[in-house]
């Protein structure tokens, strides 16, 4: 359950991760298990998953701070396993920044270039530009440790792109930086990123971040990728029911799939499915699975509520519960309505009608679209 | 989710692993072999030597009999002489550790509390002290407890006493400079050791129904139990050791494990008897710090 | 959380009779700081003898400090001593430190309480067993005997302020070094040792002055030919009484003070304390 290719063609792959493997003792669970994985020049992917699933474990051991238990690291088509971590020639940001304390900022930009031995009339401009890049030219002299989280966070920034790297590896760089900065140098980062074409890694547990700023998504979990596609994929089409829950928010049902009714578009087909012991449901799903049991999957603003149920829209069933739970944000109503001993979760807008009280019954249904069939086995 | 087979490592991981393992050994002992040959010579060895020393004889006019017999050792735990001095120097160093951690509390719990702005300036000024030589201080206290000195010119010009008061040249007036001196160790380790002291906590004894006194020894005085005992075993060690203070403001009177080692040593040249007595006092510091974990372990169990 | 916002019932209740402890504070105070104010106003003292109180207000002890021979050669000896065993120490010390916190290796625990323990050790014991030891190579009275007899004692104040550097600096500044195309060697020089150099002089300093005012292993090691400033004011204490020592113990306090906050201005020693 390790390998998913990114989507479409592969040409030569910038990063490839092969049987990557990462143990620390042998009795324990390996903290990354035989990772496979291509990463095409010039796309942002990131690693995503909660804390303990080996996404920094894996991005240390491209940089090369970690050395892999077994596997192999290519780039460029060079296997560099076991390359030294000062010859790699990677950037990289570290959460918490490691600027060097003990130099201002034209200094600890230019610490790449001097290591590489660049001219100093050469470094000066470089590093010039690169703070250009992230708009902080002014800044050059200043001490690091004046500076507030968002200034360092873009020298760090700066200080890895200036070397030119062949990977740039980001390891959960906003997570230090309050939410409204968050989102802002989330699209700076990502249009530096892509004005530059550099092939990079993003280590996130936030998802927001990851479907905002990526090109592909490998979800983690205990050291294993879940899945590896692009935001949208990952969000649509999740292949398990941990993707499913750990993107976006999700009901997940247990159902046995009924019959093919037809075509739902492209591979995909249209299954009569039960819930909750009621029939009368649609779900889209690969082929061949009639008679199985599988996860369904809603997700909450995909599910339509009614309180006073009209007539019973065409192909769709219909679920009755009590609302148990209820949450008002002045635009979107959440509900959480009990049905046959389960929370499920709904969400709509508020449309300015009165909003419903708890121990209210609900309905609830959904298009057969808006329905999908884990494709992951049952046991 | 199968573990990697043996088999499935990278080929020549298992050599390359081997040899970085080799390099990080040879670059840690090269980062020890400094420190560690200096601490050979100057503190292995000498404390061997001493041992070994203990078993010499020693012979007229500092002769040193190379033997292996245990007269010099027998003499200071059998002649009423030594005895005398061995117990001297434990009750010193009982009474001083019990005085000085008694001064240092108060200045500690309050240092450990402070909120104020001069929290820094003081407690600098209370480990201050020890920037200054032991020998400057008691040559202080000589000024401050002499017949000539701070206290008798004051108390006969007030009248209080009429022939001034025997302060130094004795047990008493060491036992004051002793406290003294060893008072900025004391505040320094309960400082460090207060750390679980907090002023929420006593805040909620309080409110759930204890008086002041309830609050101190029930809450303050038990979290700080563990800082207390390392500086009473801190001062105690630092007392049984001391020279230079019983020496000077004893004035030769007062005779203590460390004198006596001195006078044997520079004086009688009698090595073997010195080492001896030095073999005693490594052997008073032995059980006091093997009392002191045991106790230790006890407090802090109390309170996990 | 101050004290202000405790509500007063509980402020009555709960604090020790705070005026009650703040005098027995300042009393304690006053008692650890006694000899160092007495010898202050002693040193003004035109008293030939030593005794109190002082007749009348004097600099005479100042001015005859430097022809007193014994102290000026006594802190001669001292400073060169002293300043030997610091810079030796500090290449025992910073290197072990780092093997102690980069590395596990076996007996690592043993290691470092060995680089510790002596600051436990009874100085007396030391001190003779360097006599013992020193006297048989002849080394007694001589530098490089006051030296070794001193390395034990001062090296520990080193390792400790290192380790507690080097434990408490962020090492993804040294990868981030590293990752930018620095060897381990020139993360080292470049980028680790700037970073933890404040707790290495305040190790230093620390050094500097445990081995300027040791007085009992340089007793024992060096009482005839070469003498310590320590030994030669205790010499001369022992025989005279005069405040000749006071003016010269305020001289060398004012100095130690001097160069602790100057470092403390420079680099912020607020380690030094730490342990």
């Amino acid at each position: 359950m390790t390998i998913t290719q990114a989507t479409s063609q592969v040409t030569a792959a910038k990063l490839s991760l092969s049987g990557l493997t990462k143990q620390y003792a042998a009795a324990d669970e390996p903290a990354v298990n035989r990772l496979d994985m291509d990463v095409e020049e010039g796309h942002l992917v990131a690693l995503l998953g909660p804390s303990g699933c080996g996404k920094t474990t894996t991005l240390q051991m491209v940089a090369g701070l970690l050395d892999p238990t077994a596997g192999s690291i290519s780039v460029d088509g060079n296997d560099i396993t076991h390359t030294p971590v000062h010859q790699r020639g990677m950037g990289m940001v570290f959460q918490s920044y490691a600027l060097f304390p003990h130099m201002n900022v034209a200094q600890n930009v230019g610490f790449g270039l001097e290591m590489r031995k660049v001219a100093k009339p050469e470094q000066k401009a470089r590093v010039a530009a690169a703070l250009e890049m992230v708009q902080l030219g002014h800044l050059a002299t200043r001490r690091v440790k004046a500076l507030s989280g968002g200034q360092q966070q873009r020298i760090a920034l700066a200080r890895a792109l200036v070397v030119e790297p062949t990977l740039l590896l980001l390891d959960e760089p906003l997570s230090n930086l309050d939410a409204k900065l968050r989102v802002s140098m989330r699209t700076e980062i990502r249009s530096i990123q892509q004005r530059l074409k550099a092939t990079t890694l993003f280590v996130t547990h936030d998802q927001d971040e990851a479907l905002d700023m990526s090109d592909r998504i490998a979800v983690m979990n205990k050291g294993l990728i879940e899945q590896f596609g692009s935001p949208a994929e990952v969000y649509e089409r999740p292949r398990t029911s941990f993707v499913a829950t750990f993107v976006g928010r999700a009901n997940l049902f247990e159902t046995i799939v009924g019959e093919d009714v037809g075509s739902a578009g492209g591979d995909e087909r249209l299954y009569r499915v039960g819930v909750k012991g009621q029939d009368g449901f649609g779900a889209v799903g690969r082929p061949g699975l009639t008679g199985s049991t599988r996860t369904l999957l809603v997700r909450p603003h995909r599910l339509r509520v009614e309180l006073a149920p009209d007539e019973p829209l065409p192909g769709a069933g219909r679920l009755a519960g009590v609302i148990r739970e209820l949450g008002y944000t002045g635009n979107a109503l959440s509900f959480g309505v009990e049905i046959g001993g389960t929370i499920v979760r709904a969400e709509m807008h508020a449309s300015g009608a009165p909003i419903p009280r708890k121990g209210e019954t609900a309905h609830l249904s959904w298009q057969p679209d808006d329905a999908l069939i884990l494709p992951e086995e049952v046991r | 989710m199968t573990k990697p087979r043996p088999d499935e490592l990278a080929a020549g991981g298992a050599d390359r692993d081997k040899r970085r393992r080799n390099l990080d050994r040879r670059t840690y002992w090269g980062l020890l072999l400094p420190g560690l040959l200096g601490l050979l010579v100057g503190y292995v060895l000498p404390l061997l030597w001493i041992l070994r020393m203990a078993f010499n004889k020693g012979g007229p006019d500092g002769l040193v009999i190379s033997a292996f017999s245990g007269d010099s050792l027998r003499k200071p735990l059998t002649d009423s002489y030594y005895l005398k001095v061995t117990v001297t120097t434990f009750r010193m160093g009982l009474l001083v550790a019990v005085l000085c951690v008694l001064a240092s509390y108060p200045i500690a719990l309050f240092l450990a509390r402070s909120t104020s702005k001069w929290k820094g300036l003081l407690t600098a000024l209370a480990i201050a002290p020890l920037l200054t030589s032991s020998v400057a201080r008691s040559y202080g206290w000589i000024v401050i407890l002499g017949s000539n000195g701070l206290v008798n010119s004051s108390l006969l010009g007030l009248g209080v006493i009429s022939t001034p008061l025997k302060l130094t040249n004795n047990m008493t007036g060491v036992v004051i400079g002793l406290v003294e001196i060893f008072m900025p160790y004391a505040i320094l380790v309960m400082i460090s050791g207060f750390g679980q002291l907090n002023p929420q906590l006593e805040q909620a004894a309080a409110s759930l129904g204890a008086n002041a006194v309830k609050v101190f020894t029930r809450i303050t005085l038990r979290l700080s139990m563990p800082g207390v005992l390392t500086a009473f075993l801190l001062v105690f060690v630092l007392s049984i050791s001391t020279f230079v203070t019983p020496r000077l403001l004893g004035g030769g009177s007062v005779r203590v494990l460390a004198t006596e080692i001195y006078d044997q040593a520079n004086v009688l040249i009698n090595w073997p008897l010195a080492a001896a007595l030095s073999v005693i006092v490594f052997a008073l510091f032995g059980i006091v710090i093997s009392g002191y974990q045991r106790l230790i372990r006890k407090v802090e169990g109390i309170d996990r | 959380m101050s004290s202000r916002e405790v509500p007063v019932p509980f402020k009555r209740r709960t604090g020790l009779g705070r005026p009650a402890f703040r005098v027995l504070v300042a009393l304690l105070y006053l008692f650890l700081l006694a000899p160092l104010l007495i010898v202050l106003v002693i040193s003004f003292s035109s008293n030939q003898f030593l005794s109190f109180p002082p007749e009348g207000f004097s600099l005479q002890w100042y001015r005859d400090l430097p022809h007193e021979t014994v102290f000026v050669t006594g802190l001669q000896t001292s400073l060169i001593t002293a300043s030997i065993v610091t810079l030796i120490v500090l290449v025992m010390g910073v290197p072990a430190a780092l093997a102690i916190s980069r590395y596990d290796f076996k007996g690592k625990q043993l290691v470092a309480s060995l680089f510790l323990s002596p600051l436990i050790v009874p100085t007396i014991v030391l001190a003779l067993g360097l006599l013992l030891i020193l006297g048989r190579v002849g080394w007694t009275d001589t530098y490089q005997g006051i030296v070794i007899g001193h390395l034990s004692i001062t090296v520990p104040y080193v390792v400790r302020t290192t380790l507690i550097s080097l434990q408490t600096r962020d090492t993804s500044c040294e990868d981030a070094a590293r990752i930018l195309g620095a060897s381990g060697w020139t993360a080292l020089r470049r980028i680790t040792l700037p970073i933890i150099a404040p707790g290495i002089v305040a190790g230093a300093v620390m050094a500097f002055i445990v081995s300027f005012d040791e007085a009992v292993i340089s007793l024992f090691v060096a009482q005839s030919g070469l003498r310590t400033l320590p030994v030669e004011v205790l010499t001369y204490v022992e025989n005279q009484a005069d405040a000749s020592v006071a003016a010269l113990s305020v001289c060398l306090i004012l100095f130690s003070v001097l160069v602790v906050v100057a470092v403390e201005r420079l680099m912020g020693l607020r380690v030094a304390a730490g342990g």
